[in-house]
């Protein structure tokens, strides 16, 4: 896992996200974050999240994902 | 209770004139069609001529139009009655529940991927296949276009109209095909099961007598009903196009410049105006939903947190559309700039309430 940790397993749609973007305000541009969430919505609505803030986002196992701030 | 200022869900009132007809025909239509007395003969009459508008508005022959009640028995009819033992059944990841759960029994299906653009990948097809076609997708309000390679296919087609009365000779391949009444303002419970003259390979899946399609199993006065609801739906959808293109208009532009981050159908694709899809982030859209419902704004959602099984919209998911925060809107005929530019203000306020 890279950086910080954001662990919203448990939490629903949309906390996940939400948690995810006030942490990557403490981020650097190029910087990464791990975010883990068991909510189902959380696969595909990381990738609509990442298309419209134009960051990346890349799942690394079940639950466990890899954010990169992009701008 | 709220007053409601404005309806934006799916379902519609039945159409004035339908509801003005209901109840004459429930005095005249409530004989047997089938039989040789004077009532049932003018009962026939009635149905012949429901036939025959129906059949003229949707592009149909009236032989071969059927009537259901049930509409996931349409489904049946039109997608098992094609299949064949070594069939396999194509459809895409955005059709209907009734779709995907009849594609979940069979053993040989092949879902299609749908890109955000609503285009659907077809993938090779043999002179076996069934293929399931959705003429517009009632989630996004996007009519699939349809692939070049349609028009060579020489297996068998069903097309699913049941969101829009799409005239049948759009989709000329067609071997069966669904329509529902309550997209047209009809009432519910009818719906449309055609069946192209001259198809082959058709077999009922459903155990029947005397090789009849279905059995007469439907509310002769709501078929009349539905049939004037259809004929006047036309000319409403005619007659208030533009009007519901420039307020769907109205809304992306209020939306990209008032409310960022926020999830829209490219409208530079073929969208029918009369639905709006919006995805805000970082929203719940429950809270949004029943925020709007008090101040009078009743919406449909196709996010998880409204769902009863937790699972968001498996045709947002499909398409990779933002799945939280969404909203959908059906413009119906009579809606006006001014409910509009109401909900629209409204809705600007609660999306940043959730944002703080």
């Amino acid at each position: 896992m890279a950086g910080e940790i954001v662990d919203a397993r448990g939490k629903r749609c949309p906390l996940p996200i939400i948690e995810l973007a006030q942490a990557l305000k403490m981020v650097d541009v190029g910087d990464s974050l791990t975010l883990l969430s068991d909510d189902p919505a959380t696969v595909a609505d990381l990738s609509a999240w990442a298309r419209m803030t134009r960051n990346e986002v890349e799942q690394q196992r079940d639950f466990e994902f890899l954010v990169t701030k992009l701008n | 209770m709220v007053p409601i200022t404005a309806q934006f869900q799916a379902e519609s009132a039945l159409h004035p004139a339908a509801r003005a007809l209901l109840l004459e025909v429930f005095d005249q239509g409530w004989a047997d069609p089938r039989k040789l007395h004077l009532e049932s003969r003018r009962a026939a009459i009635l149905l012949q001529e429901a036939k025959e508008s129906i059949a003229s508005d949707l592009g149909l022959s009236p032989s071969e139009i059927h009537f259901l009640g049930e509409i996931s028995l349409g489904f049946h009819l039109g997608i098992v009655g094609l299949l064949q033992p070594d069939s396999r059944l194509v459809h895409s990841s955005i059709d209907r529940a009734e779709v995907l759960a009849i594609a979940a029994q069979f053993p040989a299906s092949w879902e299609m991927t749908v890109s955000n653009s609503g285009v659907v990948a077809l993938p090779e097809l043999q002179p076996n296949d069934v293929l399931v076609w959705q003429s517009l997708n009632a989630e996004t309000g996007i009519f699939p276009p349809l692939p070049s390679g349609l028009d060579a296919f020489s297996g068998r087609v069903f097309v699913d109209h049941t969101a829009y009365p799409v005239q049948a000779s759009e989709i000329p391949t067609f071997s069966s095909a669904l329509w529902d009444s309550s997209s047209w303002s009809g009432p519910k419970g009818v719906s449309i099961f055609a069946l192209k003259t001259g198809v082959s390979g058709w077999r009922n899946p459903f155990p029947h007598l005397q090789q009849t399609v279905v059995p007469s199993g439907y509310s002769l006065p709501l078929v009349l009903a539905s049939a004037v609801a259809l004929r006047h739906w036309r000319s409403d959808e005619a007659n208030n196009k533009t009007k519901i293109a420039e307020l769907a208009r109205r809304i992306r532009n209020f939306i990209s410049e008032n409310i960022p981050e926020t999830d829209m159908i490219d409208e530079q694709l073929n969208v029918w105006s009369g639905i709006v899809s919006l995805s805000f982030l970082y929203v719940d859209a429950e809270r949004l939903q029943s925020d709007l419902a008090d101040e009078g704004f009743t919406v449909d959602s196709g996010s998880a947190c409204t769902s009863a099984n937790l699972e968001a919209s498996h045709v947002l998911k499909a398409m990779g559309l933002l799945s939280q925060g969404n909203i959908r809107l059906r413009l119906h005929h009579h809606v006006t700039a001014i409910q509009i530019d109401a909900f629209l203000t409204v809705l600007k306020r609660l999306v940043e309430k959730q944002r703080q």
